[in-house]
């Protein structure tokens, strides 16, 4: 929900519903979704680097010469940290979940008592 | 075979910058991975170290899939299946969610003009109760669920739905995602000889992926669609709207429709009824009963009862239970719904369980994205493994008719 009424609308973002456990281990279940998050973004990025490749042979550009020889100014600086704070945000939407489950209270017992209600004639 | 199916775009669809796009296919090809190389590794896993673990502590084998899923829990390699499988599905909503939280805007805008221009009815009541079956949780794990309006005129859990849906079928269900619709409209047309339905209701319709399909086939046909979800039928018309089909939706209840008694000759649903509930069941049957004309067809298209599989089987279908969000996904399967349907009012004889075979090869034959011929000759053909996305072969149909003079 918006803040005001000039606020963007915001999409939600996590879906209601106790999430279950995996792994008795406390923390493995986080680090699970913390790697595949990670496979995901290097997925991405050597999508982006595949696309650059293709854009630049299509343009007779040797994109690995240019790479090593690029300065980074402020803006290309920012850039790249913004990009990292971002990709926090997503590693670590397990942590905000558990954090917003535990602001509404809803718990496993609310999960298993909506199966029982829903099943019964 | 490589997995390349690609959605077709339309107008509604939310657009994804490079980035977006690569986590797509990322998680579509998470759930490939996870349904070809780890989900087999299940039954090896059960047969030669859960079972005997089981057996060393009880001893005996475990007797149905509740002792299979104790004994399954502990075991390390169904942690890493599972815990995988779920982070699959976070991933797959999340990587769809960033495009449409930027274009929210512009998506609600181009919804009302292509509806603005759309000949078909589309209603939505002022006032609505949503079933608690769809806002108890975010079914499948989909944040926001149906339901959810960010802002006046929302679609945005539908555009979720739309892209989200395609990835979650990994392609299977074809570049507009309507594999259930268009089997079923094969199924009618291939096995109901000169059965030829003027007034067309899909229930339970979602974004209309399965809808469109009767519309295609059956030009001549009034269709509607409806759903519990505004933001779906909105969305819904506006899709319609951009496809060039004229279908009409409405925001209703399956259980409780306004629709007149014997106005329909076709009633369908796919992948409905396992995400309703033990008392919504029966009463959408009572309503498709009293909704057909004297000889019109109900066809659900949805999960076949427990009782059609052995226990490994049922163990990890239930897993959608206990792992996405879906508390029907189990009860519904021990529910008789052929008793269902004859407590509606339908003819035992007129009520059986049908195979509706799926139409990707369709999807090749019109040279879609990704489509290969031998590509979906491969999902085609392939031997279903329980817990796949889609059965080998074809979707499951309970079909009833009801009798000519109305009464059974």
């Amino acid at each position: 929900m918006t803040s005001g009424s000039d606020a963007k609308p915001r999409v939600v973002r996590h879906a209601k519903g106790k999430r279950p456990k995996f792994s008795q281990v406390a923390g493995v279940d986080e680090l699970m979704s913390m790697v595949l998050v990670l496979a995901s973004e290097l997925c991405v990025l050597r999508d982006r680097v595949d696309a650059m490749e293709r854009v630049g042979a299509r343009n007779g550009i040797d994109f690995a010469a240019e790479i090593e020889r690029l300065p980074l100014d402020q803006a290309a600086l920012e850039a790249r940290e913004a990009r990292r704070q971002d990709l926090f945000q997503r590693l670590y939407y397990l942590a905000r979940k558990e954090a917003e489950e535990l602001e509404a209270v809803d718990t496993a017992e609310r999960y298993k008592a909506v199966i029982d209600e829903i099943a019964k004639p | 075979m490589l997995n390349t199916f690609q959605q077709r775009a339309h107008a509604m669809l939310p657009a994804a910058t490079h980035d977006e796009s690569s986590r797509q296919e990322f998680a579509k090809s998470l759930k490939q991975f996870v349904q070809e190389a780890l989900l087999p590794g299940l039954q090896p896993v059960f047969a030669r170290r859960a079972a005997a673990k089981f057996a060393d502590e009880h001893g005996r084998a475990p007797a149905d899939r509740r002792e299979i899923r104790s004994a399954m829990l502990s075991d390390p390699y169904f942690q890493t299946y599972a815990s995988t499988n779920r982070v699959s599905q976070e991933l797959m909503w999340a990587s769809v969610t960033d495009s449409i939280d930027r274009e929210l805007p512009q998506l609600i805008d181009r919804a009302k003009s292509l509806s603005a221009a759309a000949t078909a009815n589309l209603k939505i009541p002022e006032k609505f109760a949503v079933p608690r079956y769809v806002s108890a949780l975010d079914i499948h794990c989909m944040p926001g669920g149906y339901t959810t309006e960010v802002a006046p005129g929302d679609v945005s859990v539908a555009a979720l739905y739309d892209r989200g849906a395609y990835l979650y079928c990994i392609g299977y269900c074809g570049p507009n995602n309507d594999d259930f619709g268009v089997s079923v409209c094969n199924y009618v047309k291939r096995n109901l000889k000169g059965f030829k339905p003027q007034r067309i209701l899909d229930l339970g319709c979602t974004v209309g992926h399965s809808t469109l399909p009767y519309k295609e086939r059956f030009p001549d046909a009034e269709v509607w669609g409806i759903d519990v979800g505004a933001p779906l039928v909105r969305y819904a018309h506006a899709r319609a709207a951009a496809l060039g089909a004229e279908v009409h939706f409405a925001q209703m209840n399956a259980e409780a429709t306004e629709f007149e008694s014997g106005s329909f000759d076709l009633i369908v649903s796919h992948i409905l009824l396992h995400e309703t509930s033990a008392k919504a069941m029966p009463r959408i049957m009572h309503e498709c009963h009293r909704l057909l004309a004297p000889g019109g067809y109900m066809i659900h298209a949805d999960l076949p009862p427990f009782d059609r599989m052995d226990a490994f089987t049922q163990f990890i279908l239930d897993n959608e239970t206990w792992y996405n969000n879906e508390p029907f996904w189990g009860a519904m399967r021990d529910m008789d719904q052929i008793q269902l349907c004859v407590d509606a009012g339908f003819a035992r004889d007129n009520i059986y369980f049908s195979t509706a075979p799926m139409a990707i090869l369709e999807a090749a034959a019109h040279s879609a994205a990704g489509y290969t011929d031998a590509a979906a000759q491969a999902v085609a053909d392939r031997e279903f493994a329980a817990g796949e996305f889609a059965p080998g072969g074809g979707w499951e149909v309970l079909v009833a008719q009801k009798s000519l003079n109305g009464h059974e």
